[in-house]
């Protein structure tokens, strides 16, 4: 079974052929606090920049990528600090 | 009441929300820490939800703006952001100017003060 990591770069892949797009699992920051999860990936730091974000308003970018990553991932992950560029 | 009507007499009735996790003076959350913090710094005059006190309005928020996260920052009854967008909203001047738009008043100085800081 795939990481956490890993399934949100594919969607993402999949979903806007991004030139840019970084994952980062800051999990092991958050230790101690609030939705930690032993083992990591709970906290993520995406950055993520497409042809397909433009036109967008920031919020319709976001929405965008949340829509991409689906319900069940963006339920399991705690905090997802997202950068959507165009 | 129900969660969606409290959320709409409560954007409807005040002039900037922040629904956030704990209270301005105690955020409970690093991202509602941050915005809070923003908004503080930059005196604006906002009515803060802590969602962590009401189950109703912490999942009702999230269906009603149709955003998955807290903190959620609402302007003149429209939504703004969350935390990423607040954050590229205060470094752009964004947030400055759609606060100037809709007649919130805030300290121009410690806005440029935080851009300083960051830039």
């Amino acid at each position: 079974m795939a990481g956490r990591a890993e399934k949100i770069e594919a969607k993402l892949k999949g979903a806007f052929a991004p030139r840019v797009l970084e994952v980062v699992d800051e999990s092991e920051a958050h230790r101690g606090h609030a939705g930690f999860q032993e083992g990591g990936e709970s906290h993520f730091r995406v950055t993520v920049e497409s042809e397909a974000f433009q036109g967008l308003s920031r919020i319709a970018k976001h929405r965008a990528v949340h829509e991409a990553l689906g319900k069940e991932l963006m339920g399991e992950i705690h905090a997802l600090a997202l950068t959507v560029r165009e | 009441m129900r969660a969606e009507d409290q959320i709409k007499d409560t954007i409807t009735s005040n002039d900037v929300v922040l629904f956030m996790k704990g209270t301005k003076e105690m955020p409970q959350c690093g991202f509602s820490s941050r915005v809070a913090g923003v908004l503080n710094y930059m005196g604006v005059a906002y009515k803060d939800v802590n969602v962590l006190a009401d189950d109703g309005i912490r999942q009702g928020i999230k269906d009603f703006s149709d955003w998955p996260t807290i903190p959620q920052l609402y302007v003149k009854g429209e939504f703004v952001g969350g935390c990423d967008i607040v954050t590229e909203m205060t470094l752009s001047g964004e947030l400055d100017t759609m606060f100037a738009e809709n007649g919130v008043s805030f300290d121009k100085d410690a806005a440029d003060k935080i851009r300083e800081a960051n830039a």
